[in-house]
């Protein structure tokens, strides 16, 4: 794990506002090694849950009672069986699929909505005071919270996580978009644009935005990996992902009464988060730090 | 089973401590279980776990869960009993047949010709924990209490029609009815018809049974920290047990109920000496727990507490009998015992326990048997043709519905099972389940179209004249279940006179209701404690799901 602060990772880069798909970004990324080895892995995952349908092995939902908790190594079941006798590697991967998709959605909605707020805290300053306490209020309640109070207005469900996870970050992307966005709006073609009539929308869209992405994509990458980690908490605990779909922390809940008896069911599900989670914070890391003007040699 | 987040990222986002995970065992194999928990136990050093064992005299029993209060007038839960069965008494006790009444706080008794009025003779000498004599007026105080619509006990009803109950004199209780209640012991014998004393009822107010209690058990309140531990003492006076104990009076001087909700940590404290008894084993270790000599294991086979799915039939596509029956018949039952419960419950092919007083076995015969080929060609016959993604429509209808659960590792299992048994014959169920705080809530709607649920019952009567009455509709009668014949039937049963009558009623309600389908029975659970090396005398009882029962007989012999 990193262990870094996004928020002060991504203000970090925000201050320098790089503009975006400079040349030269992916290189400088892959110079790194763990960097490289961080964005295969998340290629590689991505892939796996895209074509899960292809790569697995059986249905995902058809059980065989009978071969229920095999071990790891029984024929034909190479990563062993869960609780219902379903192939781990087919579970893994539709699992993977689901948990990514938890990830992506929220991260896309709550960054989007997240976003909107930050470009128009900082473009409006009567709304601003306002905007930013919501998003202040907003920041209080913890995202497990959330999930509950969904959960039990909605009934549990991935819609339920991803509205929950959407909600919990649109406060931490309105800030980092804010204050990017303040450190545009003083630079001299801002000025120019609006010298030359451009209106609002357009301002923003064409110049104001653009010139804020790198902090938004650094903090996305990590925020995704956070959001993995508290959608598999909330589908841990019953809220998220209901049988017979497969979802990482559901199917480490499933297995965790077993842990003495047949490791494997939850320890796997386990791992799988752990990687996944590593991954998109080592990127995320690299991302930084490739973006970052001040460490450029 | 509550559960505990081992690696729920904490509010502030940090990073996630997966340990509890990795440090698993690698091993599967039942044989080797007993030796993983061996050596895990065997990880903490011998002084410290010897440390951690309760002082002599001190009984420590470990549960799963706690209750919300201890009075009996005002709860229902199943972890009540467990600690209210200690600290008072009853009319009359249970046997261990679960059939038999057998005296308690009444030596003896009487029923009158026309089974309305019943004549107790009480014990002489019982006392309140506190010192003060039991006598006729306490009767009268409790089961007022207990049926004052004030008290709103969800349960009133197991009293019967109650007329009026009178104290003739010190040691004479009569408990006139309004019309016959053929299982009115059975009833009394339950912990809902506790004695409480009136003064300390009226000290406590809403608080009676949550900061202290005074009854006339073997033991007595000594302390409660909800979620953690009750602490009970021995009432020095108590020699008033139930016959079925050998010594009427408690040999522990002090018994600690502890909550320990995770299912692995409560059998390696087992395991360890930290717990003395518990009969909340996770099924999967009954095997392993059998091959370690210190441990005993007894179980008690009159045990009713079972898995069930209800039907709304009055919704559609659960409102087609055939549905149900396919549903009957294409489900596995001998398998989901053995993946989920790890062969330690009974496949329920009745809808009463065969050992449970008025079971017919007429009834359990006409039971549809496991067939999914014959559920297909039935459903194919009905019109229920399969759709394009294989689930079956009829009429524009698609065999789908949706069901509502505890969110349980059992409950979660079982319907994961019986999802994919039903898909394969082309019914789609949807399941959904709820956190036990919202759970109840939610099974008293009309939303969903099937639960599943467990349940105790002390007799064929009391299962059915509890789930089937229409009127018990929302609940607990989820099923919405509203049919003249079946109410007739009840009422029968509850008001005959000779047990025969009963039986025969009950039988037919048995028939009626196996051929129409409302529940899919599932699974039995069995009743197992498990003690450790230094108890002795553990017979799991199992009234109304409490296996310690008046936690007599149990000696400590360091």
């Amino acid at each position: 794990m990193s262990g870094a602060n996004p928020v002060a990772a991504a203000a970090a880069s925000s201050a320098t506002a790089v503009p975006p798909r400079r040349p030269g970004v992916l290189k400088r990324l892959l110079r790194e090694p763990i960097a490289a080895l961080a964005l295969a892995v998340v290629v590689l995952l991505v892939l796996a849950a895209v074509l899960a349908p292809v790569l697995a092995p059986t249905d995902p939902f058809d059980n065989d009672l009978a071969s229920a908790m095999a071990v790891p190594g029984t024929p034909g079941l190479l990563l062993g069986a869960d609780g219902q006798g379903r192939d781990m590697i087919t579970r893994l991967l539709y699992g993977l699929r689901a948990t990514l998709l938890i990830g992506a959605a929220s991260v896309l909605l709550g960054g989007i909505v997240g976003g909107a707020a930050g470009f128009i805290a900082a473009y409006y300053k009567r709304v601003d005071g306002l905007l930013m306490r919501l998003m202040d209020v907003l920041l209080s309640f913890p995202a497990i919270l959330f999930g509950l109070a969904i959960a039990a207005i909605f009934g549990p469900g991935i819609p339920a996580v991803i509205l929950a996870l959407s909600i919990a970050t649109v406060p931490l992307m309105a800030r980092i978009v804010r204050s990017a966005a303040l450190v545009v709006m003083r630079q001299d073609y801002i000025e120019a644009a609006r010298a030359t009539g451009m209106g609002d929308g357009r301002l923003i869209f064409r110049h104001v935005a653009p010139n804020c992405l790198s902090p938004m994509f650094v903090f996305a990458t990590l925020r995704f990996g956070q959001v993995i980690l508290l959608g598999s908490a909330l589908s841990f605990l019953g809220l998220g992902a209901q049988p017979p779909v497969a979802e990482l922390g559901s199917m480490a809940a499933e297995g965790r009464g077993f842990l003495f008896f047949a490791p494997h069911v939850a320890v796997l599900p386990c791992v799988v988060i752990f990687i996944v989670v590593l991954a998109f914070n080592l990127l995320g890391d690299a991302l930084r730090d490739a973006l970052d003007p001040r460490l450029r040699v | 089973m509550p559960s505990i987040p081992v690696f729920a990222s904490d509010p502030n986002e940090k990073g996630p401590s997966m340990s509890g995970f990795l440090k698993a065992g690698r091993r599967r194999t039942a044989a080797l279980l007993g030796g993983t928990m061996l050596s895990l136990a065997g990880l903490l050093p011998a002084g410290q776990a010897a440390a951690q064992m309760a002082p002599k005299g001190t009984l420590v029993v470990l549960r799963e869960i706690d209750a919300d209060r201890y009075d009996p007038h005002r709860t229902t839960a199943t972890a009540a009993g467990e600690a209210l069965f200690m600290l008072t008494d009853t009319l009359v006790s249970m046997d261990w047949d679960q059939k038999t009444i057998r005296p308690g706080l009444a030596e003896s008794w009487t029923v009158s010709e026309d089974g309305k009025l019943y004549t107790f003779k009480l014990k002489q000498g019982v006392k309140f924990c506190d010192g003060k004599p039991f006598t006729a007026k306490d009767v009268v105080y409790s089961i007022n209490r207990w049926i004052d619509p004030a008290t709103r006990s969800p349960v009133k009803w197991r009293a019967g029609p109650v007329k009026e109950v009178r104290a003739v004199d010190d040691l004479t209780v009569e408990y006139e009815l309004k019309e016959p209640f053929s299982e009115l012991l059975i009833q009394l014998a339950q912990y809902f018809a506790g004695i409480v004393d009136q003064a300390t009822v009226e000290k406590l107010g809403d608080n009676f049974g949550v900061q202290g209690f005074n009854g006339v058990g073997p033991y007595c309140w000594a302390s409660w920290t909800p979620r953690q531990d009750m602490v009970l003492t021995k009432n020095p006076a108590y020699n008033w047990g139930p016959p079925i104990y050998k010594n009427p009076s408690p040999q522990v001087d002090r018994i600690i109920l502890r909550v320990i909700p995770e299912a692995n940590t409560r059998l390696a404290a087992v395991q360890s000496g930290q717990g003395d008894v518990t009969q909340w084993i996770p099924y999967f270790a009954l095997d392993g727990l059998k091959r370690i000599p210190t441990l005993k294991l007894v179980q008690q086979p009159n045990y009713f507490y079972d898995n069930f799915m209800g039907f709304k039939v009055d919704k559609p596509v659960m409102n087609d009998p055939v549905i149900r029956e396919a549903i009957n018949m294409a489900v596995n039952k001998a398998a989901i015992n053995k993946a989920v419960w790890f062969n330690a419950g009974e496949v329920a092919d009745s809808y009463i326990n065969p050992n449970a007083l008025d079971y017919s076995a007429e009834a359990a015969s006409k039971m549809p048997p496991y067939d999914p080929e014959a559920a297909r060609k039935l459903l194919d016959e009905a019109g229920w043709k399969p759709g394009d993604d294989g689930i079956r429509v009829k009429n524009g209808q698609r065999a789908t519905f949706l069901l509502y659960g505890i969110q349980q590792t059992y409950n979660n299992g079982m319907m994961q099972a019986v999802q994919a048994d039903l898909r394969r014959i082309g019914i789609e169920m949807r399941i959904q389940l709820w956190d036990a705080t919202v759970a109840w809530g939610k099974l008293a709607t009309q939303e969903f179209d099937a639960f599943v649920m467990s349940y105790p019952y002390a007799s064929a009567t009391d299962a059915l004249a509890l789930y089937f009455p229409g009127a018990n509709r929302p609940t607990p009668n989820r099923m919405n279940w509203n049919d003249p014949e079946t109410d007739r039937l009840i009422a029968a049963a509850k008001t005959a006179l000779e047990p025969a009558v009963r039986a025969e009623a009950i039988g037919k309600l048995q028939a009626l209701l196996t051929e129409a389908n409302p529940w899919l029975p599932l699974i039995r659970q069995p009743l197992w404690v498990v003690s450790g090396p230094r108890v002795e005398g553990v017979r799991p009882h199992g009234i109304y799901g409490a296996a310690l029962y008046k936690g007599l007989d149990i000696r400590l012999t360091r």
